[in-house]
């Protein structure tokens, strides 16, 4: 062979020279082997690394239904104009040929253009190049928009592959003047991307929540991924607590870009999983509704209105009055208008039926009358006169503590619809504070019902083991729903219990997850559960479901404003006192309900800020919501038929 | 008489040598095809104007030289060696005038559309001049005066083209000069004192460079420091510089190792096999710069998109090549073929060697192109020259 013919040969010289040779190629060959057999993994971890960029696709989040497939939050696609930085290379260098190196030896004679000049050089020229083209389209489509040089410079350093925003949200007339106008633009593309919208507006906004940009990936998502899209996140309601089963799974892009960090090609590796669709156990209906009788309690109403259904815990309407509108968050919300919907008096964003405890005043009597009957220290037909206040030297010194209810003889049921702070103090004090305490307990107040975890308070009640720095005086103040605090949700969830005959439900917001649109048959129902049987002693509970129906029907009671023709609707209205040092400065009505009194389906709370009385502000409110209601299963039938059109 | 007639005219050719430098200009242009397809200006450009086109063209160009070469006995080539030797130093002077700047160097002449670069044509009128300077009777090459004259050959061009300056070309003049002087038989103990004596400089340099304080140090072009200093991967910032001034350094460093850092990703990633024709990344997305891809980088261009596999391919042609001349040495006629023939051979394997050391880091990186491979028509032409010539000593050899 070639090689070895020489090696055999005697020709010494020629000998040493083919050693050597031979020396020269195996040290290559070793040095080969080394580079692209032994080391190829890191270099190709290298070569990845440098031109292989992954991106996260966040998913299409999922819908949020009412109990009859109406829709509550949906997507609908946005269309924004973005800035291909790659499609705009040559027109980056031709600006800088042109015009901005020129323009820079003209202002700097003799100057030398060395590499840092021409780096800036070249990125002013690529900033004059996009503020050229954004100014074309902020004429075109009479909007103004600057480019703000920061941001675009900074875009540009970190991930040129990446589009670049000039504008978001177009409008119609937008949409169609772009395409007519402004199509075939080198490196603009209008895009269309989904956003959130909600159809109704503020109805149920609290219960919805809000949606907002996130630009910053969570940090066990950044490890994934290196580059991220901006996605949405629930800050607030359903948004929130389901946020995981909305937002759905993000995708992974990977994108392979050249030495300048241009995009040259794409390939999706993880398709994003789109998110769940949630069913409500909302009647949009109803809860539309409860949100115009509320607004119509008084002016500038501040409160919140729940319905219930007694037989499951479904809660078909839930209202927080006044109301923010979701729809101005998905796209960013000015300072000026976060301050005016967290406005000091009316804190817009404030979820009173959930986040809000307010004292119950008189519709806790319902309590303290079920612990007098249930400890058998008060019997219905017994009469105590009421001499139009509570005086007992003996158990509260010399406390008085005033009775609106007028002087004369109460029994149970006319202390009840009349309200009579003598009467339940006097039997509640009978049963003691322990006893009390305890029904209450029973009931869960003072426990959050985990309807929307982030947005529910407890509010304050005392356990029964803690009652050591309780006084008498605390007792009479519990027996008249004074001295401790409840949301509007727990309430509605007592009254459904009464309602009911002792089970205490779980409020049930969310009726069923759904995989997606398309596979309605892949969902998962969250039934509504029992949190406690009471074991009341039903006639207790009919005791008590009378005295209601007394105040709704008895031509004394408080609640009469809530009366209504085809439906007997049941209620307690209660007047509850903020006090600051001795002064009352405010007052909480509220009125709880439940209907029809025979077979009882819907427990209706309506609590009001600032309201005149109970019965004079929040009976007509719960009126009108059964009026809705009613009306609702009158025509049940057609509701149907526009839920299958949707 | 009819005996060696019938002898030469069974090999006419070196038929191994004529399929290696066949197959390599098919390699490079198929792979400068690659390497210039995959930016997309170049792909708009008409066919005579592209890359590969245009290599072949000089490979035509080249093969005729091979026939003009052949034409004449390397004998009457070698009394024309003064000529051609002294023609290429004044072109080598002519750089310094008239000779188009880039990148900082000044190697090349414009002759309308063509780049003369001198430098490599005057490797081979070298090449020629000294084998015909030492081809005299072997007593007389014992004469001091013979060898130092021989160095002062070398020494010429050598200094010249540093002036462009172009480093690498001008040192590849040594080993080829010396493996020429070794097998004419000038006393090897001359041959080791230079050899030590210039080692010993460089050694010297080198500490000089890489250690001793700034002051303390030889002015060297920045470009070979920072050649060096890369190479040897050290720090460019001296040891009391400031952050900023180390900062500096470290970006200058980064720019500076660039190429090499991506012709080892591009020749690394290639792994085993290969990403395939075509299929290579590292130039197509520009991160091994596309300015090198097709004419110093070539090599990687191959490495990455046939794997090892490719370079053994290549490195086995140029084994071939090599050895070819070898052998053509020990079969030459006269003392003039062998010396020419190493001459040849030392000069392919130089820039094979320095060539595809520095796409694996094993050398520092130079303007040495890859012989036949690399793009560039100076190159190429004097490759085939240097084929020719030893196609040459084959036609004429000895007749066994």
């Amino acid at each position: 062979m070639l090689i070895f013919d020489q090696l055999k040969r005697d020709d010494r010289t020629l000998r040493i020279i083919s050693f050597g040779l031979l020396a020269g190629l195996a040290i290559l060959l070793c040095g080969l082997w080394w580079v692209q057999v032994v080391s190829a993994k890191r270099y190709e971890a290298n070569l990845k690394n440098q031109s292989f960029r992954s991106v996260r696709i966040p998913a299409l989040r999922g819908k949020i239904l009412d109990r009859n497939n109406q829709s509550l939050a949906e997507n609908r696609p946005r269309f924004d104009v973005n800035l291909y930085l790659e499609d705009l290379r040559d027109q980056f260098t031709a600006e800088y040929t042109n015009t901005v190196r020129k323009q820079f030896l003209r202002d700097h004679p003799g100057a030398k253009i060395t590499a840092s000049v021409r780096t800036n050089l070249i990125a002013r020229a690529r900033y004059r190049v996009a503020a050229k083209i954004t100014a074309q389209i902020s004429t075109a489509l009479e909007q103004p928009v600057i480019l703000d040089e920061a941001r675009f410079i900074g875009h540009y350093a970190r991930q040129p592959y990446i589009p670049f925003p000039i504008l978001q949200n177009l409008n119609p007339r937008q949409v169609a003047t772009f395409a007519e106008q402004l199509t075939g633009l080198t490196g603009v593309e209008m895009e269309i991307q989904p956003t959130r919208t909600y159809p109704n507006g503020t109805s149920a906004a609290h219960l919805l929540g809000y949606i907002q940009r996130r630009d910053k990936p969570d940090e066990d998502e950044e490890i994934a991924c290196k580059y991220y899209l901006p996605d949405f996140v629930g800050r607030t309601g359903v948004e929130a607590s389901f946020d995981n089963s909305l937002r759905g799974k993000a995708g992974i892009k990977s994108l392979l870009v050249n030495n300048m960090g241009y995009r040259q090609r794409e390939e999706m590796l993880t398709e994003p999983e789109p998110g769940k669709n949630l069913a409500l156990t909302i009647d949009l209906g109803i809860q539309r509704a409860a949100e115009k009788a509320l607004a119509g309690a008084m002016p500038n109403v501040r409160g919140a209105a729940v319905v219930m259904d007694v037989r499951n815990g479904d809660i078909l309407a839930l209202v927080s009055a006044p109301a923010f509108d979701p729809n101005i968050f998905p796209n960013g919300v000015s300072t000026a208008e976060w301050s005016r919907w967290n406005d000091e008096n009316y804190s817009y964003m404030f979820n009173r039926a959930t986040y809000g405890a307010y004292p119950p005043g008189s519709i806790l009597k319902i309590l303290t009358g079920l612990a007098c009957l249930e400890n058998n220290v008060m019997s219905v037909s017994e009469t105590i006169n009421n001499p139009g206040y509570f005086y007992e030297p003996k158990l509260l010194g010399s406390r008085k503590i005033d009775d609106l209810a007028p002087p004369g003889e109460y029994n149970f049921q006319r202390a009840f619809i009349k309200s009579s702070n003598t009467y339940f103090i006097h039997f509640g004090l009978k049963a003691g504070l322990r006893k009390l305490v305890e029904v209450g307990e029973r009931f869960h107040l003072g426990e959050t019902t985990g309807i929307l975890p982030r947005e529910e308070v407890a509010g304050e009640y005392p356990h029964s083991d803690q009652l050591k720095s309780w006084t008498l005086g605390n007792a009479a103040n519990l027996c008249i729903g004074q001295e401790v605090t409840v949301t509007p949700l727990q309430m509605v969830v007592m009254t459904s219990a009464i309602a009911n005959g002792g089970k205490l439900f779980w409020p049930r917001l969310v009726k069923k997850i759904q995989a997606s649109d398309a596979e309605k048959e892949n969902e998962s129902s969250l039934p509504g559960s029992l949190r406690a049987d009471l074991h009341l002693n039903p006639r207790h509970v009919e005791i008590i479901q009378r005295a209601m129906l007394a105040d709704v029907e008895d031509a004394e009671g408080t609640g009469k404003a809530a009366a209504l023709k085809g439906l007997r609707v049941t209620g307690k209205t209660g007047t509850a006192q903020i006090t600051k040092g001795n002064q009352v400065t405010d007052h909480v009505t509220w009125f709880v309900s439940f209907a029809p009194f025979d077979k009882p389906k819907y427990a209706v709370v309506v609590m009001v800020q600032s309201g005149a009385s109970g019965g004079g502000t929040c009976a007509p409110v719960a009126h009108k919501i059964y009026e809705a209601i009613l009306k609702s299963e009158q025509s049940t039938p057609s509701a149907t038929t526009i839920a299958q059109r949707n | 008489m009819y005996e060696t007639h019938l002898n030469e005219r069974k090999s006419f050719l070196d038929w191994p040598l004529v399929l290696a430098v066949l197959g390599l200009m098919a390699v490079g242009a198929v792979f400068i095809y690659s390497a210039s397809f995959a930016n997309e200006s170049a792909r708009t450009l008409s066919w005579f104007k592209q890359l590969y086109v245009k290599q072949m063209i000089w490979y035509t160009l080249g093969i005729g030289l091979v026939v003009l070469v052949c034409a004449f006995d390397y004998r009457t080539l070698a009394r024309w060696s003064l000529v051609s030797y002294w023609i290429t130093i004044l072109l080598l002077l002519a750089v310094m005038v008239v000779g188009t700047e880039r990148l900082g160097a000044r190697r090349w002449i414009m002759l309308g559309p063509f780049q003369l670069q001198p430098s490599e044509f005057a490797k081979i009128a070298f090449i020629l001049m000294l084998a015909n300077f030492l081809s005299r009777p072997v007593e007389e090459l014992r004469s001091p005066k013979i060898f130092f004259t021989a160095l002062g050959m070398i020494a010429l061009p050598f200094l010249l083209i540093l002036k462009e300056p172009d480093l690498g070309s001008a040192l590849v003049f040594f080993p080829v000069g010396l493996l020429m002087m070794f097998v004419a038989g000038v006393p090897v103990p001359y041959l080791t004192k230079f050899v030590g004596g210039v080692g010993l400089l460089v050694i010297l340099l080198l500490v000089d460079v890489l250690f001793a304080p700034p002051n303390w140090q030889i002015k060297l072009e920045a470009y070979q420091k920072h050649r060096l200093l890369t190479y040897f991967g050290k720090d460019f910032a001296p040891r009391n510089a400031t952050p900023a001034e180390r900062k500096q350094a470290q970006i200058l460093q980064r720019n500076k190792s660039y190429n090499v850092e991506q012709a080892l990703i591009s020749v690394g990633s290639g792994g085993l096999t290969g990403k395939g024709w075509r299929q290579g990344t590292q130039y197509s997305l520009g991160f091994l710069p596309r300015a090198v891809a097709h004419n110093d980088f070539i090599f990687s261009v191959i490495a990455e998109e046939e794997g090892f596999v490719g370079s053994v391919t290549v490195l086995t042609l140029y084994t071939i090549i090599l050895f070819s001349g070898i052998k053509i040495a020990s079969q030459a006629r006269d003392r003039l073929g062998r010396i020419l023939a190493v001459g040849v051979v030392a000069l392919l394997f130089s820039h094979v060697f320095i060539n595809i050391g520095m796409n694996i880091r094993l050398m520092p990186v130079t303007g040495i192109p890859l012989p036949l491979l690399s793009y560039g028509g100076s190159s190429v032409l004097c490759s085939l020259i240097a084929i020719g010539i030893l196609q040459n000593v084959h036609m004429y050899r000895r007749a066994y």
